[in-house]
């Protein structure tokens, strides 16, 4: 299965992510209609981006009184169905790192669907923060990391890095 | 259910890094725009500008009528009679005042390159040398600093180095997909150094945040080169095979000490002293990049030049992990100045400023308000300008503004009516990047391609096209003889050893020429000596200092007490390219409008919250803007910025066509003396 996978060691907020999935959801580019979100930290300098991790055991889908939730066989996206959703708010609820939001204007639940397949945010991160990969892959930088600094370590013409 | 789609695939222009875009079409309507996942620069990522070009395209607002001043006001006239009108009036005033009164201004939102040759050779067969454009004032500064010292400008090797370091650059911002190449030397173990007054994008990310006061930072590179030297850590090698002038650098950094670092610039010494161990010992993948940050002061050149001399004395120069020198493609030249040089009906500006022409065939636009306003030092009378703004762009926008409106004969080219074009007496529609074809080369990745046209509208024209059919009504058609674009690409492709049909085949380029294995004796470098230049005698025969000297910013050694605050313009925004993109509505959603950035103890002491107007006054002039209170980190107490490109409080109303770099001509302005207060 491929996710999101986050990495905020390379992330600018730059913001360029919300921007696309708001205009995936709506059309416009107001932050708060976006399921991804960077938070920004100036003091610390840290930027923190979170989007739907599509649980193995997803308490949205678990909780979801309509049966609105399901896992899409596809792309394995944990999505709901608008027609279905109740807009009783308990994916939300439910949500332990609040990246279920809620449209006021059709009264439903809305969360990330991987864009069936070709997230919008990734596309869009310029820093290469965000990557859409399979999961055993999605950290597979921070070995390639630690390679590089091994590789460093032992080589023969030390004194320079 | 909607039609098939198809997917046209090109390069996009909402800015100069020209990303590959998959183009989405339904019905013959461009309906999405993605990224080329197989485009070597931007690897399938676009920032959310890409998408807008879409919006941009089919905008309410587009110009698709050639459009007339008259008495009534605007009127549509067929594009045919415009230009044969058009021609008449270049004639006349031609005739009346010689053919150095009339110009042609090329602004960047057409491109550079090929776009721009076409202009510079139409100019030249017309019979004047003045070709101006925004390059006066942008790029070319950081040009010569490298051109003086390594005799080009070689491409950072970003995702190779061990240090990179960023000089008054946010590529997040301003080159979105440059950002890819720097999370790939992180993520390989690299540090990162960011050198700018404001904690930008890019140095959220910083492992050194180097916060100098604007314009200092010739200061800074002098303290590195200091430590280097002291330490001993330097390239002797490379130092004594490849440069001049070592030892008068070396005796003028001797006195640029960490601790004089600090004085001038508010840098801790300790952190200059950290820097510079650091780049010692990654060295030679240091990978530095210079940004618009360092152009726009009174002494921008010589801190380029210092910074550039910084590679050499790392051994970076033509380094992998350092800078790499990359071959030009072997394209035609369209341009005239081998057999239509006019040099001797005086380039404006060329006498002031002679590196800008010399180096760069630039004349000057600041100089060029003069000789609109005052006939100095002689009458320009007419202008057809393409794709350029210079009332939100040029500093000093009141007497841009007269300018223009003196002249006899104004044509401006555009999309949109801009607050140029509404002087004129001639608005042309232009094409977009989407209308037009044109070659590109990516220098990074050494690769050529072919943009293509993706959809047309009956009278907007193309660049060439505009230029071919002016041209053939005044006489010089023998200077544009291809029938169209395709025949003009076809022509300068010629000597690449590849075909149009290959580069059609290929929309994510072609490799025109492989990398030169890196050596320890690169060069002959493109100097008047052969060598990397810390000293320069073609700057010193020109009356210039030998040396990059460091001189204190105006602002600083001598401040005036009526103008306390400096003011930073120009930092990159997102969703903006200079004055474009203005009326794209979502884009106002998200980054709604002109706003003055301050440090919170600076709106405590003005009395000011977030969102109130404050009256920003320079002795240029004052402008009215609300205030953006920024982190504690992100913004020095006693530093503003303000972004251009707005007209609701355009910045240049403030900066300096008075104040210039001696070398490049570059105006002031990014560090302004101006004054605040609460409305």
């Amino acid at each position: 299965m491929r996710i999101v996978a986050v990495d905020p060691d390379s992330c600018v907020a730059c913001r360029n992510c919300e921007y696309a999935c708001a205009f995936q959801q709506a059309g416009d580019f107001d932050r708060a209609r976006a399921h991804i979100r960077v938070a920004y930290y100036p003091a610390e300098r840290a930027c923190v981006p979170f989007t739907c991790m599509q649980c193995a055991e997803a308490w949205c889908m678990e909780v979801c009184p309509a049966g609105a939730i399901a896992r899409s066989e596809e792309t394995g996206a944990v999505e709901i169905d608008a027609a279905r959703c109740a807009g009783c708010k308990m994916c939300l609820l439910a949500c332990p790192f609040g990246n279920i939001g809620f449209d006021e204007a059709h009264g439903v639940s809305g969360k990330c669907d991987l864009c069936g397949g070709d997230p919008r945010c990734v596309g869009s991160c310029i820093s290469g923060a965000l990557e859409y990969v399979e999961v055993e892959d999605a950290f597979a930088f921070r070995r390639q990391a630690l390679d590089a600094r091994l590789r460093h370590v032992l080589r023969l013409d030390k004194g320079r890095l | 259910m909607s039609s098939e789609r198809e997917i046209k695939q090109t390069l996009c222009r909402m800015c100069d890094d020209r990303c590959g875009i998959d183009v989405h079409m339904e019905d013959g309507r461009i309906v999405d725009i993605r990224g080329n996942k197989a485009h070597l620069w931007n690897k399938g990522r676009l920032c959310v500008k890409a998408r807008a070009a879409v919006d941009m395209a089919y905008h309410a607002d587009r110009l698709l009528r050639p459009l007339k001043r008259t008495v009534d006001g605007w009127e549509e006239i067929p594009l045919a009679r415009a230009l044969d009108e058009i021609a008449a009036r270049l004639l006349e005033i031609r005739e009346e005042h010689g053919a150095r009164s009339v110009s042609v201004w090329k602004g960047e939102a057409i491109g550079f390159g090929q776009q721009e040759t076409i202009a510079r050779r139409f100019i030249h067969a017309f019979g004047s040398p003045n070709y101006l454009s925004n390059d006066s004032m942008c790029y070319a500064a950081r040009y010569f600093g490298y051109k003086l010292v390594d005799g080009g400008w070689p491409i950072a090797d970003l995702e190779n180095s061990r240090v990179v370091v960023m000089w008054g650059a946010n590529p997040p911002h301003a080159h979105p997909n440059m950002t890819q190449y720097i999370t790939a030397a992180r993520r390989k173990g690299a540090k990162l150094v960011v050198v700018d007054p404001r904690l930008s994008a890019i140095a959220r990310r910083a492992d050194y945040h180097v916060q100098p006061h604007p314009g200092t930072d010739g200061a800074i590179a002098w303290g590195l080169m200091h430590e280097l030297i002291r330490t001993g850590v330097y390239d002797k090698e490379f130092v004594e095979r490849n440069t001049v002038g070592f030892p008068d650098l070396a005796a003028y950094a001797h006195a640029c000490t960490p601790e004089w670092v600090e004085h001038e610039t508010g840098v801790p010494a300790a952190m200059v002293r950290e820097v510079a161990a650091l780049m010692g010992t990654a060295a030679p993948r240091v990978a530095a990049y210079v940004g618009n940050g360092l152009e726009h002061h009174e002494n921008g050149v010589n801190s380029i030049r210092a910074i550039v001399s910084i590679d050499a004395l790392l051994g970076a120069v033509d380094r992998e992990g350092g800078c790499r020198f990359v071959p030009p493609v072997a394209l035609r030249e369209l341009t005239l100045y081998d057999e239509l040089p006019l040099r001797e009906l005086g380039p404006l500006g060329a006498d002031r400023f002679p590196v800008l022409y010399d180096l760069r065939q630039e004349c000057h636009t600041m100089t060029a308000m003069g000789a609109m306003l005052d006939g100095d030092p002689y009458p320009l009378r007419a202008m057809i300008l393409t794709g350029a703004n210079p009332l939100l762009t040029n500093p000093n926008t009141e007497r841009v503004r007269a300018a223009f409106e003196s002249l006899d004969l104004l044509v401006v080219r555009d999309l949109f009516m801009t607050e140029t074009a509404a002087l004129a007496d001639y608005v042309l529609p232009a094409a977009s990047f989407l209308e037009r074809t044109e070659l590109h080369a990516h220098a990074k990745h050494h690769v050529l391609s072919l943009t293509r046209q993706i959809h047309d509208f009956p009278d907007v024209q193309g660049e060439y096209r505009f230029w071919h059919d002016l041209g053939h009504r005044l006489g010089i058609g023998a200077y544009f003889p291809w029938e169209d674009e395709t025949a003009l690409n076809r022509w300068l492709l010629e000597p690449a050893g590849l075909t149009l049909e290959e580069l059609e085949a290929h929309p994510e380029g072609i490799t025109y020429s492989p990398l030169k294995p890196e050596s320890r004796t690169p060069g002959p470098f493109a100097t008047p000596s052969g060598k990397v230049e810390f000293t320069s005698r073609y700057l010193k025969d020109l009356g210039y200092d030998v040396l990059p000297v460091y001189k204190t910013p105006a602002y600083r050694g001598a401040p005036d007490p009526e103008y306390p605050f400096v003011l930073v313009t120009g930092a990159r925004k997102l969703l903006y390219m200079h004055s474009r993109f203005r009326n794209i509505a979502r884009f106002r959603t998200a980054e709604p409008g002109p706003e003055v950035e301050m440090h919170p103890d600076d709106a405590r002491d003005l009395g000011v919250g977030e969102g109130d107007a404050v009256t920003v006054t320079s002795r240029i002039g004052s402008l009215v803007i609300p205030v953006r209170i920024m982190a504690p980190a992100e913004i020095r107490p006693g530093e503003l910025q303000i972004t251009h490109g707005w007209s609701e409080a355009n910045v240049n109303l403030l900066t300096h066509d008075d104040r210039f770099d001696p070398i490049s001509g570059f105006p002031l302005m990014k560090s302004v003396e101006v004054r605040v207060e609460k409305v």
